[in-house]
């Protein structure tokens, strides 16, 4: 074959022209897909190895001899650590994470896990002894706990410094004591919990160790959330500016102040709107400060152009959020966006549980809990939001032949205190108590005859949960379709990357299911732009006449 | 005068239509019913598939990691890279051809967009064929491509073959096809 030049340096230059616009990327090897996270665990498994902090506290808790003791287990530890922090014990029984209570002052609704039912694993209800891994305390496995206990409560989950506590499903919130596989059938085994050397470096809460339950919410890494997973252990700066380990680094609690224990900011009532302004150092009032206005200020945007003024003008509309988050997910993890419970419990030709992954590694069929679906990179939905979210609770009668809502954000374009959030909405198919009417609350792991996962048996666990909530299951269940939001408040990006003018202001932009407000550039007006179009055609057709009149007069002299 | 004036109003209407119709012409984007590792691991099967044919898998990039490596966020992009014997060498065997080595190996780019949607893309082999004066060759590379990209819904998902299978290609090894 031979070529002639000149159709070689045609075609090159062709495509070096077209391929201008093309993309030239850097190139890299292909990063490991999202971790398979949906294991045999129906809660948390716990952050690995966490980067030892400099730390700047007075105290080295290793030099104290109550910490010097070979303790047989938590409640030990716990009791050595009273004795100097005497009043802690009290404060953490007045919080939401011992208690897993909250009261919404708004709706007078009782929420917090112990009482509301999502469209995850579902209910905490029966279900205590795997659930209670990321309780903070031990021994919670049924309705008899002891909530007055001091010793009950686990300080380390919290203040562990050294990666090496974990709290393992199944084990009612207790570390491991002995040795045991984990995961179960794996033939790996966990070596008793180093109780002794884990109390003498207890320090600061940082983002490995509220990532240990927070980052694995709804059986595994990223799971939940969506903008909460274990890649914000050690994030990039684009991934979150805030929390980038090389740059500001913050820890979870720079933004969740706490007091006396108790963390500031709420999923249940969430601050909407905040209007204060910048918060002062030492402010003792009860405004929420893990807002971004708290740091930032009620004008975040440098003023200078007109464009930038027209940035903080937006705030009355617009939750920062919405710009600043313009996808959640992108830490490489895929999180979780449906889960149909009503396939749960097919089996093999053998009778044996089935685990199906994806082409990223996800499981998306496992025998125990039905059909999944990932995604990584995820653009949020958008509602008009105002802090007050209504749930679907254990009882409430609810609408089979409509999408059930889980819990649904309040807010509207006419309501002041409202602004457009960015949502994660998670969408999954749960059991339905025909008879009773109401959500089913089922037992889905244990040692018993009753557990979902022991026996794939939907009457006895759906008897087993009912019967826990003080409800006899009525025989009759069916699935019915729920939807559950999740604010997008994390995985904040670089300035750079926020939303562009013309993400929303275009036809199908990212406002597009926003109602109830005018945002120019989304649509047309069809006789209006007929009317420019002709106001244009009937100016060049009086050019063109005009032209023509003073050619055809020059021409007649 | 009028002849040159028009000629030349001609020009600037055919480098503006080749401007503006440059990326159409060049690529081909198709849109794909499932997410972006999915469609990256189903190309690769369908790549696997068609061996006979003297095509295998050369490499996986992810140019978005880079690009978060660098402070910044890009939706998924992957780039199934795949090389054929049968098409490599009789280019390569010739000096006037061995410059279109830098098209290869073949690339598809698998990619997010804004609303969620995944996208794939190919260049347009056929027209490379007919500039470069090679479709004969790649007239059979663009039915392959073609090939590559249709997928058996009835299948399940494949597992995303991650790296670079026939090695570097810069360190002695060869690169897999090509």
């Amino acid at each position: 074959m031979n070529i002639p030049a000149k159709k070689i340096y045609r075609g090159l230059l062709l495509i070096g022209c077209f391929l201008a616009s093309s993309v030239s990327a850097n190139v890299a090897p292909a990063e490991p897909a999202a971790a398979a996270a949906a294991s045999t665990a129906p809660a948390v498994v716990m952050v690995e190895e966490t980067e030892a902090r400099k730390s700047t506290s007075t105290a080295d808790h290793s030099k104290f001899e109550e910490l010097k003791k070979n303790f047989k287990n938590g409640p030990e530890v716990t009791k050595a650590c009273l004795t100097c922090h005497t009043e802690a014990a009290q404060q953490v029984h007045s919080t939401k994470h011992w208690t897993w209570e909250f009261l919404n002052p708004a709706t007078k609704q009782k929420l917090g896990k112990k009482n509301i039912i999502n469209n995850f694993c579902t209910s905490v209800t029966s279900n205590q002894t795997f659930c209670s891994a990321c309780h903070v305390g031990y021994g919670w496995s049924d309705d008899k706990f002891d909530f007055t206990s001091e010793n009950n409560v686990d300080c380390v989950v919290c203040h562990d410094t050294t990666g090496k506590y974990k709290k393992l499903p199944g084990l009612s919130g207790h570390p491991n004591y002995e040795v045991m596989e984990w995961p179960p059938h794996s033939g790996k085994f966990r070596e008793p919990t180093d109780l002794k050397t884990i109390a003498q470096k207890v320090g600061k809460t940082s983002r490995a160790t509220c990532g240990a339950c927070h980052f694995y919410g709804g059986g595994g890494d990223a799971v939940k959330h969506g903008d909460l997973d274990s890649s914000l252990k050690e994030p990039q700066k684009y991934l979150d500016v805030h929390m980038d380990a090389k740059g500001l680094d913050f820890s979870c609690g720079k933004c969740h102040l706490s007091d006396s224990h108790e963390v500031s900011g709420s999923r249940y009532a969430p601050t909407a709107v905040d209007d204060n302004g910048a918060l002062m150092r030492g402010d003792k009032g009860d405004r929420n400060p893990t807002t971004c206005v708290a740091c930032h200020g009620k004008a975040p945007h440098p003023p200078g152009t007109a464009a930038v003024e027209k940035l903080n003008s937006h705030t009355d509309k617009i939750a920062c959020q919405t710009c600043h988050i313009p996808a959640y997910a992108r830490g490489n993890k895929a999180t979780k966006m449906t889960w149909d419970w009503s396939t749960a419990g097919k089996l093999d030709e053998e009778g044996h549980r089935i685990q199906k992954r994806g082409s990223d590694g996800n499981v998306i069929y496992d025998s125990k809990k039905g059909d999944f679906t990932f995604e990584r990179y995820v653009i949020p939905e958008y509602v008009w939001f105002n802090g007050e979210v209504k749930f679907t609770l254990f009882g409430d009668k609810v609408d089979t032949n409509n999408v059930v809502k889980i819990n649904e954000f309040q807010g509207s374009a006419g309501d002041p205190d409202s602004r457009i959030w960015p949502v994660k909405t998670f969408r999954g198919k749960q059991p339905y108590d025909v008879g009773n009417e109401t959500l089913g609350v089922f037992h889905t792991a244990g040692g018993d005859d009753s557990a979902f996962w022991g026996n794939y048996d939907w009457d006895k666990a759906m008897a087993w949960g009912m019967k826990a909530m003080g409800v006899e299951y009525s025989g009759e269940m069916v699935f019915v379709e729920t939807e559950m939001s999740w604010p997008i408040t994390h995985m904040v990006a670089p300035k750079e990357d926020a939303l562009k003018c013309d993400q929303c202001h275009r036809e199908n932009g990212r406002l597009q299911n926003i109602g109830g407000v005018y945002m120019p550039g989304t649509n047309n007006t069809p006789m209006l732009d007929w009317l420019g179009y002709a106001a244009a055609l009937m100016a060049l057709i009086g050019v063109l006449i005009h032209g023509g009149i003073r050619y055809y007069m020059s021409k007649r002299g | 005068m009028k002849y040159i004036i028009g000629a030349l109003a001609m020009l600037v209407l055919v480098a503006v239509i080749a401007l503006t119709q440059a990326q159409n012409l060049m690529f081909n984007i198709t849109p794909s019913p499932y997410g972006v590792e999915e469609t990256a691991a189903r190309i690769q099967e369908n790549i696997q598939r068609m061996e006979g044919r003297g095509w295998a898998l050369s490499g996986l990039r992810n140019p978005a990691a880079a690009v978060a490596a660098s402070g910044s966020n890009v939706p998924p992009v992957l780039l199934v890279e795949a090389c054929s014997t049968k098409y490599s060498g009789p280019l390569l065997k010739i000096e006037n051809s061995r410059i279109y080595s830098i098209l290869m190996p073949c690339t598809i780019t698998v990619y997010k967009n804004d609303d969620g949607s995944t996208s794939i893309g190919t260049m347009n082999a056929g027209l490379m064929g007919w500039l470069f004066g090679i479709s004969d060759i790649m007239d059979e590379v663009f039915a392959d491509q073609q090939a590559f990209i249709t997928f058996d819904p009835s299948r399940p998902a494949p597992p995303l073959i991650k790296g670079r299978p026939g090695g570097g290609g810069g360190d002695g090894k060869p690169e897999a096809g090509c």
